[in-house]
């Protein structure tokens, strides 16, 4: 009785499962791995740590020194550490405390929305020519 | 049967609100993965009772969650509210288009695939305007997205079974 109850359950999980679905997460799920291909390719590791407060500029300092600096934010200090070629988040006054578990980056950016400190990491030359690089192979 | 219909938003809200708030204390080992559990009233609301009452539970969930959490008006209650309109409206259309086509799971990863969608532009419209920091991350929020979309839809599946199992009606 019971392998019966349990040989309905798994009908029941794919009965409803139409091929729609199964297209649908196919799709998803190569959409999203070819997206970390192409990200890899496309944004190589940054140079350069810009950090921002309320989407203006405030600190532009290279990757490859060791650094710990204290950026004022909306709400109170967001404490910034660049170590070894990465960038984190130690200290942040916000409640979530997002930001400092995001950890060590080396490209994109770390994000502290309550304080509006964001932290990217991009490169400060050769952008353009990069562009036309992946454009033309 | 109108007074049936509050009935059952009120109870479905109800649920969702105590799904997303436990959902809130549970630790993840990704800091803004969240698993969106409290999709699956709405997938299972939608799917029973219409895109209306999806609607009303996901406003009802989204806002009265966010009083009792504390993030009211607040820029984690903004990335919420988006999401969850556009995930439910996108689940909707989905479903009131092709009610055939998508099963629970595919609706289920429709409504993740949006409320990501909604969360990475109103991040970059309000707190980041770095298109190349939104574009790292969007991969990775995607494949998440379609993981716990489809974890979500086959909880959501068997509820919905259940729960048409149990009512005749």
């Amino acid at each position: 009785m019971k392998s019966s109850e349990i040989r309905r359950d798994k009908k029941v999980l794919t009965e409803r499962m139409t091929l729609a679905d199964i297209l649908l997460l196919a799709a998803l799920v190569t959409i999203s791995i070819s997206g970390f291909v192409f990200i890899k390719e496309a944004f190589p590791q940054g140079t350069d740590v810009r950090i921002e407060v309320n989407g203006k500029l405030a600190y532009r300092l290279p990757l490859n020194t060791n650094t710990t600096i204290t950026v004022k934010g909306i709400i109170g200090n967001t404490m910034v550490e660049i170590k070894n070629k990465k960038v984190r988040i130690t200290e942040s006054p916000c409640l979530n405390k997002i930001c400092i578990h995001t950890g060590w980056i080396d490209r994109g950016a770390v994000v502290c929305i309550p304080n509006r400190v964001t932290v990217f990491v991009d490169r400060s030359e050769g952008k353009e020519n990069k562009a036309i690089d992946a454009i033309t192979g | 049967m109108q007074s049936q219909d509050k009935y059952r938003i009120a109870l479905f809200s109800a649920y969702a609100i105590a799904i997303h708030s436990f959902e809130n204390l549970l630790p993840t080992p990704i800091p803004w993965l969240r698993l969106g559990i409290a999709n699956i009233i709405t997938l299972a609301t939608l799917v029973l009772y219409g895109f209306r009452a999806a609607m009303m539970v996901t406003l009802i969930r989204v806002i009265l969650s966010s009083i009792f959490i504390g993030t009211f008006l607040g820029p984690g209650f903004i990335m919420s509210f988006c999401g969850g309109v556009s995930s439910t409206v996108a689940m909707g259309i989905t479903f009131s288009l092709f009610p055939r086509l998508f099963g629970p799971v595919g609706l289920s990863l429709i409504g993740a695939l949006f409320h990501n969608a909604a969360q990475l532009f109103i991040a970059y419209l309000l707190f980041v305007r770095q298109l190349e920091a939104i574009l790292i991350v969007t991969p990775l929020l995607i494949l998440l997205g379609t993981i716990t979309g489809v974890v979500n839809g086959f909880i959501g599946n068997i509820l919905i079974n259940n729960i048409t199992d149990k009512s005749p009606q």
